[in-house]
């Protein structure tokens, strides 16, 4: 029997303890049946493209072009400034939790001169574990049960899951290829306006743009922003933008930010990516800017999800950015600079991959491009597993030729795979022995 | 018809439910505070000392080496030299086989550790039991994954020899305890080394807590970021290595705590597979990976922590044996001019009631604000002494339980905790004079 008595002292906190024990021992009989399994709001998000191809092309002997990670060296002075905050004591402990102040006072700095408009370092900015967690930050604040978001696809695949998991349903709406099928160029890829028109309705919480886009490498136009921006305005919708490839935009055409349009800042959340910026993914520093009203609810899941970002690197990414803020006017700053580097790397890739037979689309930014394999006619129909033609031919590619790359299928939703399973992604922001070693596998294709 | 969805839609508040009463938090005004006023800031749990030697030179190593890799993305679920030594670390202290690929994963901080095991395992309707005080984000991360929290006490009993309490004189009321497990009990949250009060929980009560989770097939998160700050020759005692709990425990650790480095933002979790599945489907929708470098020099630290471990160079010996000191500083301080501490059996912080000062705050009827909050800002603006209501470690309904203790941290250096005594000194000083 227990004993409700308050007054307790050390000798009867342990009685009372025996006693219990011995009650709850005799009271229970057989072993229950462990009932743990998933919450509901990750029900079949287990499954995850990356770690199906980054385990298989983890050998070293494989050439590597699938994931999006550079096997450049990011610029010196960044790798210096992390080492000389290393040696200061303070920076080992707790900074700010939405962003250290240094960094977002550089970043409100360096998007006040894109944007042309005041950003607000405390309000208008989120410091997040990479871009990664800025859009999970802006899903998890603004998105919920009953809400419709649309994905553009081929999307980064983590759109899908991240929509799922705040309880919203994804409406997908491709992008489709205006030269019938026979693509050179990202800037082919569009979407049909009356289609995306009709994906609009009362439960739209949002749409999801991707700007220069991952996998295709589009640049989307002035026009082709307008088109979106006019619908989240009628609609009242808002505008998740997934900028991370902001600065990787190559001759000919301009990035821009659709935050920027009339009556798109206060329903924008727009994310950018150190990793991508600075070549450092592994730091994993991203950030979200926008309204204050939308901002603020971005914060409060960040306060209660991990709170702070580490200090050390987001001290060094504030350094860094001072610097290139300094010559933004300049085209040395390696937000140019980069890009320059990157677009003699996807003009070469892109050779390499004509001479080989295959189909590139010129990607007009970002470090991916797209190449439809379906010229090849590799017949894959006895490879046993049900898996989309991208899934196989990526598996035998990396098996037989040791090169390997990712397929599209997985960037898109249940209904438009088949339109996508010709192409595979390659990632080019590669050091000149990789594209060398690629170049060989290439030249050497038809040789078996 | 648009105008009218139109109207609908605008007349919704713009953020998800899920953020409902989860916006407040305690830290964000008081470190504003602290920033501002304090000249001593023994508020917010960080040291004012660096990190040991070996920690930045294994970072500078790092970064100096060839390899320019470690700016780039690692393995999602932990960078395998990490979890390859923290998993031959816990079979040590757990006395079993470990996978690393499957019983370990790496977060960002024991924080993300804490949210990936809520939104893994607490669905709408379950409840939670959270032990008060508690560290203040159990409450939040609970309701943000649809649970319930239910609040069970510490209840101080004061000795009677007139001794200062210890933390281990607060303690769980067993029949209480078990009145708080349901059919809807999924989980209970244990701290132990307790933030705020430093109580290092007992192998009965440890027991205790065990049964209950096995007879309710409950789960436990255990909260163990504190794992090493143990005094008096304490022992801390994992309640994964008590019989059936193995099973269902998520175990945290930290290397912001292990290490003093609490900036750098990495935790841990260890635990079965079939719990930590679920973490990494939560981790790789949420966060995927975590920063590479950092990871890299802290399975350095941990490298050299294995092989002095128990020996009395290890950090993990050397830096309680530091902070002990400390805390019987602190201790003396605090008694020395009237404030009574609860001296603590772990952690970095102890608690103190601030009753003969209470003078200088007058009380204010029907205020919304708990005594001891409106305590702490007042002493943080007037004696430049910053510290944490205890009020600020409490469910909303039981906020003025306490009215006269605030927590101090003492992972401070000498000279810290030297200027903090001569503000309290004064302070007395004043008063008497």
């Amino acid at each position: 029997m227990f004993l409700a008595s308050r007054n307790l002292c050390c000798r009867g906190i342990k009685l009372r303890t025996d006693l219990l024990s011995r009650s709850i021992k005799h009271s229970t009989s057989a072993t229950m049946p462990f009932r743990h399994k998933n919450t509901r709001r990750i029900e079949g998000l287990d499954s995850n493209v990356w770690v199906e191809f980054t385990k298989v092309a983890a050998d070293p002997s494989i050439v590597n072009l699938g994931q999006g990670l550079p096997d450049i060296s990011p610029p010196s002075y960044v790798k210096e400034e992390l080492a000389k905050v290393a040696a200061v004591d303070r920076l080992n402990q707790y900074t700010r939790g939405f962003g250290h102040p240094s960094l977002v006072k550089a970043l409100s700095q360096v998007y006040e001169k894109v944007c042309g408009r005041k950003i607000d370092p405390l309000t208008d900015i989120l410091v997040t574990v990479g871009a990664y967690g800025s859009l999970f930050s802006t899903i998890q604040a603004l998105i919920e049960e009953g809400d419709e978001v649309i994905i553009i696809e081929p999307f980064y695949d983590c759109y899908e899951p991240m929509v799922k998991m705040a309880g919203a349903k994804p409406v997908f709406i491709p992008l489709r290829c205006k030269s019938d099928g026979n693509s050179s160029s990202s800037a082919d890829w569009v979407l049909d306006p009356a289609e995306l028109a009709n994906k609009f309705n009362s439960k739209t919480k949002a749409i999801i743009l991707n700007t220069p886009h991952n996998p295709i490498g589009k640049v989307f136009t002035l026009q082709e922003l307008q088109v979106i921006a006019d619908l989240c305005i009628k609609h009242d919708t808002l505008c998740i933008s997934d900028e991370v490839y902001e600065w990787l935009v190559y001759k000919g055409n301009k990035h821009i930010k659709i935050a920027t349009l009339p009556g798109m800042w206060e329903r924008t959340v727009t994310i950018g990516s150190a990793g991508k910026t600075y070549s450092v993914t592994g730091w994993k520093l991203g950030w979200s800017i926008g309204p204050e009203h939308l901002i603020k609810h971005l914060q409060v899941v960040h306060q209660n999800t991990l709170y702070t970002c580490p200090t050390p690197l987001q001290e060094a990414l504030a350094q860094a950015f001072w610097m290139d803020y300094k010559r933004m006017d300049d085209p040395d700053c390696y937000f140019y600079s980069l890009s320059r580097e990157l677009e003699s790397k996807r003009d070469r890739m892109a050779q390499l991959l004509k001479e080989a037979g295959l189909k590139p689309v010129i990607p007009d930014g970002g470090y991916f491009m797209i190449v439809d394999v379906s010229t090849l006619n590799v017949d894959l129909t006895d490879v046993g597993e049900k898996q989309p033609y991208d899934y196989k031919f990526v598996k035998w590619m990396i098996a037989s030729k040791k090169l390997s790359a990712i397929p599209l299928s997985a960037f898109c939703g249940p209904e438009t795979k088949k339109q996508f399973e010709k192409y595979i992604r390659f990632c080019f922001i590669k050091k000149d022995s990789t594209l060398d070693a690629a170049e060989v596998i290439l030249k050497n294709w038809n040789k078996q | 018809f648009l105008f009218h969805s139109l109207q609908a839609k605008m007349s919704r508040p713009v953020q998800a439910r899920r953020l409902e009463g989860i916006d407040k938090n305690v830290w964000v005004e008081f470190v504003k505070l602290a920033a501002t006023y304090s000249k001593v800031n023994l508020g917010q749990g960080f040291p004012d000392f660096p990190p040991p030697d070996f920690l930045t030179e294994a970072l500078t190593r790092a970064l100096g080496g060839g390899s320019h890799m470690l700016h780039q993305y690692t393995r999602a679920f932990g960078h395998p030299p990490l979890v390859k030594v923290l998993a031959q670390f816990f079979e040590k202290l757990l006395g079993r086989d470990l996978d690393p690929m499957t019983n370990v994963m790496v977060t960002v901080g024991a924080y993300q550790a804490l949210f990936c095991c809520f939104q893994a395992l607490v669905d709408e309707g379950d409840e939670v039991i959270i032990i008060e005080p508690f560290f203040d984000c159990y409450e939040p991360m609970v309701k943000m994954a649809g649970g319930t929290p239910v609040f069970v006490p510490l209840r101080p009993n004061p000795p009677k020899d007139g001794r200062l309490m210890s933390s281990a004189d607060w303690q769980l009321d067993p029949a209480e305890l078990v009145s708080k497990f349901s059919k809807r009990t999924k989980a209970i949250v244990l701290n132990s080394p307790n933030n705020p009060l430093g109580k290092v929980f007992s192998h009965e009560e440890l027991g205790l807590i065990a049964e209950l989770c096995v007879k309710h097939d409950v789960l436990c998160i255990s909260d163990e970021v504190y794992e090493w700050l143990v005094y008096d020759g304490k022992q801390h005692i994992r309640i994964a290595s008590l019989q059936g709990m193995w099973d269902r425990t998520v175990i945290i650790g930290s290397a912001g705590k292990t290490f003093s480095a609490t900036g750098w933002k990495v935790g841990w979790v260890v635990g079965p597979d079939r719990l930590l599945q679920h973490l990494r489907t939560v981790h790789q929708n949420s966060v995927y990976h975590c920063a590479t470098i950092a990871q890299e020099a802290v399975a350095q630290g941990f490298q050299r922590e294995l092989t002095l471990y128990g020996k009395p160079e290890s950090y993990f010996v050397q830096l309680p044996k530091e902070l002990q000191q400390k805390r019987d500083w602190l201790v003396q301080s605090l008694d020395g001019v009237g404030m009574k501490p609860i001296i603590p059996e772990g952690t970095y912080f102890l608690v103190a009631d601030i009753s003969p000062f209470k003078s200088d705050v007058p009380d204010v009827p029907n205020s919304d604000e708990p005594y001891d909050s409106r305590f702490a800002k007042w002493m943080v603006k007037n004696k430049g002494l910053a510290a944490i209501p205890l009020s600020a470690f409490y469910s909303e309904a039981h906020k003025n339980n306490y009215t006269n203790f605030i927590r101090f941290c003492f992972a401070k250096e000498e000279a810290t905790l030297k200027a903090a005594n001569d503000i309290l000194q004064k302070w007395k000083q004043e008063k008497t004079s």
